[in-house]
């Protein structure tokens, strides 16, 4: 079975949810990603709310097979206020086809209930070359929902992906609900960005 | 030269990680003797309906501006059989816990647990009703 038909059966068979690259002491999260150069499914535990250790299975859509990456995951820096938290991570990963194939970066965010921003820059090595992907991300909730409620995210992304393309904008919609988030971006060139999340 | 950063970045950031640690815990050791929760009296009030005789957390939390941020709180209490009832309020920052009346509430357990969950506690107030 491909990634792709377990990325899907994945989302058919568990309710969909929520986007911390970290969960809280003890919690697990998974994730199913799509976009024009990759499926993924990545699943990752947290010792501590401080890092997350994980396993991400790949489907490069360019042309170069499956494979897979162990992912470690870092909160460098965390500010908490009664109206926000901000967030700085650093992330890396090794490729199973060996240290040659690798990644690393950094990413962070500020969030309050009514706004979102984040940034994210990594780069990533692997045998036919280098190249990084980078991403700004801006975003409004249209309402500011309750505990438990259905949260909507109205986002922009823009996102530059060295090995293929220039900068490209597009908007993205975020749906999170209890334990499951759902992210669409879709932009005609970059075509579906798809994440999906589910923390227990 | 990259895999000198990345050697760098998996050996180095925990260690990072675990200052930030230290720091937080220090900052807010002082703080929880429950003087200076404001609580929103309507919404206890809601809380408390039905639950009979019980023993009140009302706990002033800092970060918890999503669902996402704050569903490790819920489970986290969850865990405590002598937790009977949660409430997240995410407008007003703030967690309500009951606990059955002869349960030991332990503000520092209270601060520990919601700092796992990558939040600070500001004060502890508790009631019993």
């Amino acid at each position: 079975m491909g990634i792709k038909t377990f990325t899907i059966l994945l989302c058919l068979l568990s309710p969909i949810l929520a986007a911390r690259p970290i969960s809280y002491s003890g919690g697990s999260t998974l994730m199913g990603f799509s976009d024009r150069y990759k499926n993924s499914v990545y699943y990752h535990y947290s010792p501590t709310f401080k890092y997350s250790l994980g396993i991400e299975a790949i489907t490069e859509k360019q042309g170069d097979g499956d494979h897979a990456y162990a992912r470690a995951t870092y909160l460098l820096n965390r500010k908490n206020t009664r109206h926000s938290q901000r967030n700085l991570y650093l992330h890396s990963g090794l490729s199973s086809r060996g240290l040659d194939e690798h990644f690393y970066g950094i990413f962070g965010d500020w969030e309050t209930r009514r706004w979102f921003a984040g940034f994210s820059y990594q780069h990533t090595k692997t045998r036919k070359g280098d190249y990084d992907d980078q991403y700004l991300q801006l975003g409004v909730a249209p309402y500011v929902g309750e505990y438990g409620d259905l949260h909507t995210w109205l986002m922009i992304k823009a996102r530059n992906n060295t090995g293929y393309d220039s900068w490209s904008v597009y908007p993205v919609l975020k749906f999170f609900k209890g334990g499951f988030l759902v992210e669409f971006g879709y932009h005609p060139k970059a075509e579906w960005d798809i994440h999906l999340v589910r923390r227990f | 030269m990259h895999k000198l950063s990345l050697i760098l970045l998996l050996v180095a950031a925990p260690g990072f990680a675990e200052i930030a640690d230290q720091h937080d815990h220090a900052t807010h050791q002082h703080q929880i003797s429950g003087q200076q929760v404001e609580f929103d009296e309507p919404r206890l009030n809601q809380f408390t309906n039905g639950l009979g005789s019980a023993q009140i957390a009302v706990v002033s939390v800092l970060g918890m501006v999503c669902d996402f941020c704050a569903r490790g709180i819920e489970k986290t209490f969850k865990r405590d059989k002598t937790v009977t009832k949660i409430d997240v309020d995410l407008g007003n920052g703030q967690v309500l816990i009951a606990y059955t009346p002869d349960a030991l509430v332990d503000r520092q357990d209270i601060e520990k647990k919601i700092l796992a969950n990558g939040q600070n506690v500001t004060d502890v107030l508790v009631k019993k009703i």
